[in-house]
């Protein structure tokens, strides 16, 4: 799924876009935005599960990324780089939401579905949503981008500047801990 | 330990993907992040005059400067207190004089001798009292 969006695979011509954009050039950041913007609305989204408030967030990572694109060396992928910044702004959002907000229920809850199903449906995405949030260090975003957008392990090491080793070992240890989180729930 | 049971993803995670999003929304998306970089791409744009240069660089001489003005006026008062005197009011200097002696310093036809002063300043705090008093051409005191 990622694999297809130049993350950690840039096409040949993402150093000249980003070449480009560095110098103010309309189109070729259009491109990248264009690239990039969908899954970062996903990625966003796996970790806000807020529609808005991911797509703000995107919209302050594409900015933040303009403002930084003299800090990406020449001939660097634009899609880790792009990606890094964009989960740290994720985390950074969560804390601040968090503290703003008491309880969110996203709007994807709603559904035509009963009001029972509904309310556990909304039930189960806080839980997993909370289990997701208190895991320690990078295991939260292997999780996300990995089991919920499909990005390949040398990609998330790419883009958290990690082994490939340590990804996996990651991975694992998070869903053994997701599966221990949510056991009691789905016993109910 | 690692089992195979944590090989595969929780199928519950499906319900915390973001929701599909039609074209428009996708497009209008993506027209409000251009939108917001534009100015900042017009600035990338423009050709940077010689007084851009000189704001951009104008912060970090402020802050250089104002380091190299810490350290140099640390370095004075680091130098300064090593031979530092403790400092003597002139009332003191003054009062000093009045057991009928009137300190050199003070009488002196030229102008005032720094080292001079300290050295009178030091006699006084070093318990010495006051200067030699000075005596009259026939070996006694001058009285008045």
């Amino acid at each position: 799924m990622a694999a297809d969006i130049e993350g950690a695979n840039p096409v040949n011509d993402e150093p000249q876009l980003v070449e480009r954009a560095r110098s103010g050039d309309r189109e070729a950041f259009g491109i990248l935005v264009s690239r990039y913007a969908d899954q970062a609305f996903a990625v966003a989204y796996g970790f806000l599960q807020h529609a808005q408030d991911s797509e703000d967030l995107v919209q302050d990572a594409f900015i933040r990324a303009l403002e930084r694109i003299d800090s990406l060396g020449r001939g660097s992928a634009f899609g880790p780089w792009f990606y890094r910044l964009l989960v740290n702004a994720a985390l950074n959002r969560r804390k601040y939401l968090a503290r703003r907000r008491t309880e969110d229920v996203p709007a994807t809850a709603r559904s035509q579905d009963s009001p029972a199903a509904d309310s556990d449906r909304a039930d189960l995405r806080r839980r997993l949503a909370g289990a997701l949030g208190s895991l320690p260090g990078d295991l939260e975003t292997v999780v996300i981008l990995h089991d919920l957008e499909g990005f390949t392990h040398p990609e998330i090491a790419g883009i958290l500047g990690i082994p490939e080793g340590t990804c996996r070992s990651h991975l694992s240890r998070a869903r053994r801990m997701l599966r221990e989180t949510l056991k009691e729930y789905r016993h109910q | 330990m690692t089992d195979r049971h944590d090989d595969r993803p929780l199928a519950e995670l499906e319900a915390l993907k973001a929701p599909p999003r039609s074209d428009m929304e996708r497009r209008r998306a993506q027209k409000r992040i251009l939108a917001a970089a534009e100015p900042l791409l017009a600035r990338r744009g423009r050709p940077s005059s010689s007084f851009d240069v000189l704001a951009a660089w104008a912060r970090p001489g402020l802050v250089a400067a104002s380091i190299v003005l810490a350290v140099v006026a640390a370095a004075l008062k680091l130098g300064a207190s090593g031979e530092a005197v403790e400092a003597v009011a002139l009332d003191d200097v003054l009062a000093s004089g009045s057991g009928g002696q009137v300190p050199a310093l003070l009488v002196a036809g030229s102008e005032p001798d720094a080292e001079a002063f300290f050295e009178v300043a030091l006699l006084e705090r070093n318990g010495n009292g006051t200067p030699p008093p000075e005596e009259t051409p026939n070996g006694g005191e001058r009285q008045r």
